[in-house]
């Protein structure tokens, strides 16, 4: 349903546009954690000043898959599934989503596309139920549909006092759930959370888990992109590192594992990165 | 573009707005009472305050008090003056003992009857207004006592007093009808909608910028199949509905304000108050053509104002930022104020109706004064018009760029 093929993104040095929570521009200037360079530095024919947020990544995602995107944070993550969604343009490679292309489909690629981001932001004056029919309304469903649909949604998430309260007097997990029913509204065949449980407390994150786990079918997929270790080992059929901008890993999650020599996924992960860390770094005269 | 589409951005925008209480207050409620207020409250209370100060009876500091001739204290007391003598002129002022004193020297009245002349020393506080109000009443009684003293001086030499009057000058007002009702400070009523246009959008504006950006919800609003110019479209109408509403609030409440004067405070107000209704323009009388010509550039200056809201507060990372981008915006009305203020000295030609603000607010005053042409109409509109289309075609290319879009 999902295919990326030699997707490449840069940004202008501050100029960045990734990051879930404006890491775009803590990465723009080169941001650490601990030891690992989370973005790659420009090399031969980047400009100068840039900084590579997507480095040549390519993956396939079928149909009734939950497919993970690992990575720390300020690693491209965001950034793939911003061009996967049409909001960035990438600076070569391509990508279709539900058989529609990026770049020149972005409209339909949009309609057949759920969004569920950390930011957790909803409008403050209107009700759960004004939030849902306003999405509705944008996808081009009538009145009547999005009532159905909401019904639905109801008994899938227990959206209950939501729909009449306005958004402003939300806890975070009720406003979880109707950032989630806005981005299913419609149905979409495919849908991206990006880091969906970040900063929601057990129950809430409890709730997002199990409604990935229950949203694949035949005709859909979902991509999760998270930091979580666990939630991938949880969720996902299958799951590629991004480490860098660029894929440093793919397959199963004991694939993995295995390929990382770890223990779990976690201590895979940090053995490939201190190997292709040690790999880059300069050998002293 | 699809109308239904626009629709729904701008009505959840309208709706956004009219459940804030500040945006309500600062929309309907102090445009249109502010205007009314300034209109009948200002003459009201300042013509209320000269009229007290003229019957009530003030105490004038004296020094000299024996020295005042008869005549003089004549003229002083009908003035509503009650002499009271001090010591030190100056101190007597300064120590608020009195609001004015004079200095009437020894001989004052054998210098006049001399045929001499005489000084009388007036004490005061200059831009104290209650101290000036009585130098006017001083000088009011020095006048008619000197008139008395020169006219009986021509009579001792055989003339009459209009020998000093050879030449008669007689002022007629030659300005029209319109001109004389909307007083000298009609520039306050255009002056009036472009600043409320300004302040009723801009909650709008930045709420459907920089806010839906400060709380991540533009990210999600553009990932919905919608097109970027139905999206700025949609936010522009809400944008122009508030800024527009709020400048005709303003007009309402200058139409109220001049139909209170007229049938309810007018009759009852001495003449200081009814001088100062006509300067702040409170007889003008705005027939239907007038209001509609009002109406047309009020839109239009509207739409300009939300085009430029637009665009600038789509840059802001923040409702606070884009709030500190656009307080600056109050000087492109402010300083095109200032120069119609002194348009009749300045002289403008009419390439000012060429420039975008400036030009609407200069035809608006012609509108009021009643001497507002076709020809300038015309210019001022189509200019107003292509400025507000390159403005908007502008915040439609920044709703496609990413380190707009993403400037988190």
């Amino acid at each position: 349903m999902i295919s990326v093929r030699n997707l490449t993104k840069s940004f202008t040095s501050g100029g960045g546009a990734g990051g879930t929570t404006g890491a775009g521009s803590r990465a723009g200037a080169g941001s650490r954690t601990g030891a690992f360079s989370l973005r790659r530095q420009p090399g031969a024919g980047t400009a100068p000043g840039s900084v590579v947020a997507v480095d040549d990544l390519s993956f396939e995602v079928a149909a009734g898959e939950v497919y993970g995107l690992l990575g720390p944070n300020g690693a491209g993550k965001t950034t793939t599934l911003r061009i996967l969604a049409t909001l960035l343009e990438a600076d070569s490679g391509s990508a279709t989503v539900a058989g529609h292309d990026v770049r020149t489909e972005p409209e339909a690629v949009r309609a057949a596309i759920g969004v569920v981001n950390g930011g957790m932001g909803l409008y403050d004056r209107l009700t759960g139920r004004e939030i849902l029919h306003y999405f509705g309304a944008l996808y081009g469903m009538t009145p009547a549909a999005v009532e159905a649909r909401i019904e639905v949604l109801d008994q899938l998430l227990q959206l209950g006092d939501t729909l009449p309260r306005r958004a402003g007097g939300f806890s975070t997990g009720m406003k979880q759930k109707v950032v989630i029913a806005r981005a299913v509204i419609h149905d979409p065949p495919v849908i991206f959370f990006d880091e969906a449980t970040s900063g929601l407390d057990i129950v809430a994150r409890r709730n997002v888990i199990d409604f990935v786990q229950a949203y694949p079918t035949e005709q859909r997929c979902v991509v999760y992109s998270t930091h979580v270790m666990s939630e991938v080992e949880e969720l996902c059929q299958r799951a590629c590192i991004i480490y860098q901008g660029a894929k440093m890993a793919e397959g199963t999650i004991a694939e993995i594992v295995a390929a990382g020599e770890g223990r779990n996924l976690e201590d895979a992960f940090f053995r490939m990165v201190s190997r292709k860390s040690m790999a880059a770094e300069p050998v002293p005269a | 573009m699809r109308p239904s589409r626009i629709w729904q951005i701008a009505k959840k925008e309208i709706v956004s707005t009219l459940r804030d209480r500040r945006a309500l207050l600062s929309n309907l409620v102090i445009p249109l009472l502010l205007l009314p207020v300034m209109m009948l409250g200002l003459p009201l209370l300042m013509g209320g305050l000269f009229e007290r100060e003229t019957v009530t009876v003030t105490d004038v500091g004296v020094v000299g008090v024996d020295n005042v001739p008869a005549a003089l204290r004549a003229a002083l007391e009908a003035q509503n003056v009650a002499l009271v003598s001090v010591e030190d002129a100056t101190a007597a002022v300064q120590a608020d003992e009195v609001p004015v004193a004079i200095v009437v020297p020894p001989g004052f009245e054998a210098d006049i009857a001399a045929g001499g002349d005489a000084t009388v020393g007036v004490h005061a506080k200059t831009g104290n207004i209650r101290s000036e109000l009585n130098v006017g009443k001083v000088q009011q009684a020095v006048s008619v006592y000197q008139q008395a003293v020169v006219a009986e001086r021509l009579g001792r030499a055989g003339l009459d007093p209009s020998v000093l009057q050879p030449v008669t000058v007689e002022m007629v007002d030659a300005s029209s009808a319109a001109e004389r009702s909307s007083g000298q400070l009609s520039w306050l009523i255009p002056f009036f909608i472009a600043i409320w246009t300004l302040t009723g959008g801009q909650m709008t504006a930045i709420d459907a910028t920089a806010g839906e950006k400060e709380r991540g919800t533009l990210e999600v609003l553009l990932v919905a199949p919608v097109r970027r110019s139905e999206v700025v479209f949609g936010k522009f109408i809400a944008t122009l509905t508030f800024g527009l509403t709020a400048a005709l609030m303003a007009i309402v409440g200058y139409l109220l304000g001049g139909a209170l004067m007229r049938s309810v405070f007018l009759p009852r107000l001495g003449d200081d108050a009814t001088g100062m209704v006509s300067i702040m323009g409170g007889t003008f009388n705005a027939s239907l053509g007038t209001i509609g010509l009002l109406l047309i550039s009020a839109l239009l200056l509207s739409s300009f104002v939300a085009a430029m809201l637009l665009s600038i507060s789509l840059f802001a990372r923040s409702f606070k930022e884009a709030q500190s981008y656009i307080a600056p915006l109050s000087f492109l009305f402010i300083i095109p104020v200032l120069v119609l203020q002194f348009k009749d000295l300045i002289g403008l030609g009419d390439g000012v109706y060429y420039i975008p603000v400036l030009n609407v607010l200069v035809y608006m005053d012609d509108v009021v004064r009643g001497a507002a042409t076709v020809e300038h109409m015309a210019i001022t509109w189509v200019t107003l018009i292509i400025a507000t289309l390159i403005l908007l075609a502008f915040a439609n290319r920044n709703f496609t760029r990413e380190n707009v879009i993403f400037r988190t």
